[in-house]
């Protein structure tokens, strides 16, 4: 690689060559010396393209051997995908595992709580005055009670459910953000790292946002349900 | 109270279509039909005899407030009751709702008294008009 100094030596050459020919009125040896000297100019840039094509090979070589991009976009992000669809499927079938047993109870305690109160009803009237019916007749009674608050209980853990629905679209949002990371990724492996598609989409508020998470920005939320129907109300709705 | 309507439930969710499904079965409602999304809902809508629309709004395919817009342009159906169940919180989108001409907006996660005391109220505002 020739230095500055060297090239200085060899402009030297020709500006000298170059100014005898114009002395001497001689056109020929002046082209001749013009050429010399462009020569060594083109020779100076095209040495310096050179350097820097030889950095940018080395700075992406270095690039794909020391960083873990090749690895994340080709296993370890569809893999991040795949783990979210699973938690996505898990927490579905035991939501239904969960109202499918609800189901199955429910029949059975509004069964015993009709019965308890019927059969304490009837042992009233027909042992009035049998020596256990205060007690016979107050444990029917209090598993009629019993019974309709384990109903009661059972629906709300069926409503508890819902949380499957929330974690759900809130990884399903994530595993939207996955997807496009993988496209990024994938990109830049394609070229190597020297250009990288910007900006990742804004969500379209058409479609919606998802629900909200704690702790992270979402803007102009409502806090709950009375913020809704107060504004609700203010729109006349 | 009419406890014989028919309610069409649109969610992407199963877990979810169940859960309001057994609420409204709950409330005395037995007739509860169930879509997937809007695209799913709206034939349905349109062939069926539904007096009442519960739909989420983020789904894929056709989402809540489109299928909102597509019945209120339909005029067999725009007088139809339009409940919005979702989680979906931000106020510049329960105005659009409402400007789509929402009839009742739910945020998730909800309560079997909040989804009753709004089919109430929807309905005794219909009886009323």
């Amino acid at each position: 690689m020739s230095t500055l100094h060297e090239n200085n030596n060899e402009y030297a050459i020709w500006v000298t060559a170059m100014s005898q020919a114009l002395d001497q009125g001689d056109k020929v040896a002046f082209r001749t010396a013009l050429a010399g000297f462009d020569g060594a100019r083109n020779s100076e840039v095209t040495t310096g393209i050179r350097k820097v094509a030889l950095d940018l090979q080395t700075a992406l070589d270095r690039f794909r051997v020391d960083s873990k991009l090749i690895d994340l976009a080709q296993r370890q992000v569809p893999d991040a995908r795949h783990r979210l669809a699973h938690v996505l499927r898990l927490t579905d079938d035991a939501a239904h595992r969960t109202m499918d047993l609800v189901d199955r109870c429910c029949p059975l305690a509004d069964h015993i709580a009709h019965e308890a109160e019927r059969l304490a009803v009837q042992y009233e009237a027909a042992e009035p005055s049998h020596a256990m019916q205060p007690q016979l007749t107050g444990f029917l009674r209090q598993t009629a009670t019993s019974m309709t608050a384990v109903r009661g209980n059972l629906a709300e853990v069926l409503l508890a459910q819902g949380y499957q629905d929330l974690s759900g679209q809130i990884i399903r949002g994530v595993m939207t953000l996955v997807d496009e990371l993988e496209t990024a990724l994938g990109e830049l492996v394609r070229i190597g790292g020297s250009e990288l598609e910007a900006g990742s989409r804004s969500q379209d508020s058409r479609r919606g946002h998802g629900p909200i998470v704690p702790g992270i920005n979402h803007g102009n939320a409502v806090g709950g349900q009375q913020d809704v129907d107060a504004l609700l109300l203010d729109l006349g709705v | 109270m009419q406890q014989n309507l028919n309610f069409l439930v649109v969610d992407d969710f199963s877990t979810m279509r169940r859960i309001i499904k057994n609420l409204l079965n709950d409330l005395g409602y037995a007739n509860v039909a169930e879509a997937d999304d809007g695209n799913t809902a709206l034939p349905m809508l349109k062939n069926g005899n539904f007096d009442f629309l519960i739909t989420d709004w983020n789904m894929p395919g056709m989402p809540g407030l489109d299928l909102l817009k597509h019945v209120r342009a339909e005029p067999r159906l725009s007088k139809m009751p339009v409940l919005m169940l979702t989680a979906e919180a931000k106020r510049e989108q329960i105005v659009e709702a409402a400007q789509a001409g929402v009839s009742g907006y739910v945020i998730k996660p909800f309560t079997a008294a909040t989804l009753k005391e709004k089919i109430d109220k929807i309905l005794a505002a219909q009886a009323a008009a």
